[in-house]
């Protein structure tokens, strides 16, 4: 059961330093203003996190895309998408495969 | 001499309290799908019920969650994942200092407690209502109606989603939703040329640094897209002030 206990561990790590920072100026620094750079620099948190979640897999889409357009066959415009998904996002092909 | 169960319950039965639980229900029928997909995400990453719910249940933060899942399944290092997720978690700490002015009437112990429901959500519906009227007691009662149903409602589309990705054929794709919620949230984050060009600058770091082990090209894009916009906002300020 170690996959259990690794995702134990996330669930508490996570839940903690989450909650740390929900609780961070309602609690901890309730007088204090923030760091203005600070204040600045966590808007650009979410655009920035997502996107590197899930850039990968949009150009990947596109790669498949623009194979599809000029090949116009079907084995190659999977081939390609496939290929372009693995290596842009994990670097080498699944385990499983 | 009111004691701690009376207050407990005074809050319960105020008009604010209800009025933001009531209010709250629209938006819990917007995050079903979202829930939902994190149930199946956890179902799909080999996790039991249990483990289901304790992503729900403790980090309560759907992207959190499915990336948790995600590099889990994938073999990253619980130190990068945990990294990883705290990273995107950060943003809670802006959530966190435009709602203690709200909080502030409350107890201590009670503002920390309810500080545990913070979201997106509930943040954008707090800061609307206090924007509205402008009594911070009435908006601390509002979100605390309002975080309690968003956190009761998320328990009951994560369960849902848990026992849907374990039933429903594969055939069905239903892993296909969770970069469809990603890009859900990600696209009103880009509000201003500063935020496009975070998103943009990350989404390349990503990709070039593919190569770094145990996946920490998530985390390192993120932290340079972070800087990129913020480097860009101040050279154009600096441009504006001249």
């Amino acid at each position: 059961m170690e996959g259990a206990l690794k995702l134990w561990i996330v669930i508490v790590a996570v839940g903690v330093l989450n909650y740390l920072s929900r609780m961070s100026f309602i609690a901890f620094f309730a007088r204090r203003a923030m760091p203005p750079m600070l204040e600045r620099a966590l808007r650009y948190v979410p655009a920035a996190m997502l996107a590197a979640l899930i850039v990968p897999r949009i150009v990947a889409a596109l790669v498949a895309g623009v194979v599809a357009w000029s090949t116009r066959s079907t084995l190659k415009t999977l081939v390609a998408g496939m290929v372009a998904l693995w290596l842009l996002q994990w670097g080498v092909p699944p385990a499983h495969l | 001499m009111t004691t701690p169960r009376h207050r407990a319950g005074r809050v319960l039965a105020s008009e604010d309290f209800r009025a933001g639980f009531v209010e709250m229900l629209p938006v819990c029928i917007g995050v079903v799908p979202f829930g939902l997909v994190c149930g199946v995400g956890a179902a799909a990453a080999g996790a039991n019920f249990a483990g289901a719910m304790g992503l729900a249940t403790i980090i309560f933060s759907g992207a959190a969650q499915i990336l948790a899942c995600q590099m889990l399944a994938d073999g990253a290092p619980v130190a990068v994942v945990i990294l990883t997720c705290s990273v995107l978690g950060l943003r809670f700490l802006m959530y966190s200092a435009a709602m203690a002015p709200i909080l502030s009437p409350l107890p201590r112990r009670w503002s920390g407690a309810v500080a545990f429901l913070l979201t997106d959500q509930a943040f954008a519906a707090a800061i609307r209502k206090y924007d509205a009227h402008g009594d911070a007691r009435r908006a601390a009662l509002h979100y605390t109606g309002s975080g309690m149903a968003l956190w009761t409602f998320w328990q009951v589309t994560n369960a849902a989603g848990f026992y849907v990705g374990n039933v429903i054929p594969a055939a069905w794709s239903l892993e296909f939703a969770v970069p469809l919620c990603f890009l859900a949230l990600l696209a009103p984050a880009l509000r201003s040329a500063p935020h496009v060009l975070a998103a943009v600058v990350a989404g390349v770091a990503v990709m070039a640094l593919d190569a770094l082990p145990m996946r920490l090209n998530l985390v390192v894009a993120g932290v340079l897209g972070i800087v990129a916009g913020l480097a860009v906002e101040m050279a154009e300020a600096r441009w504006k002030a001249r």
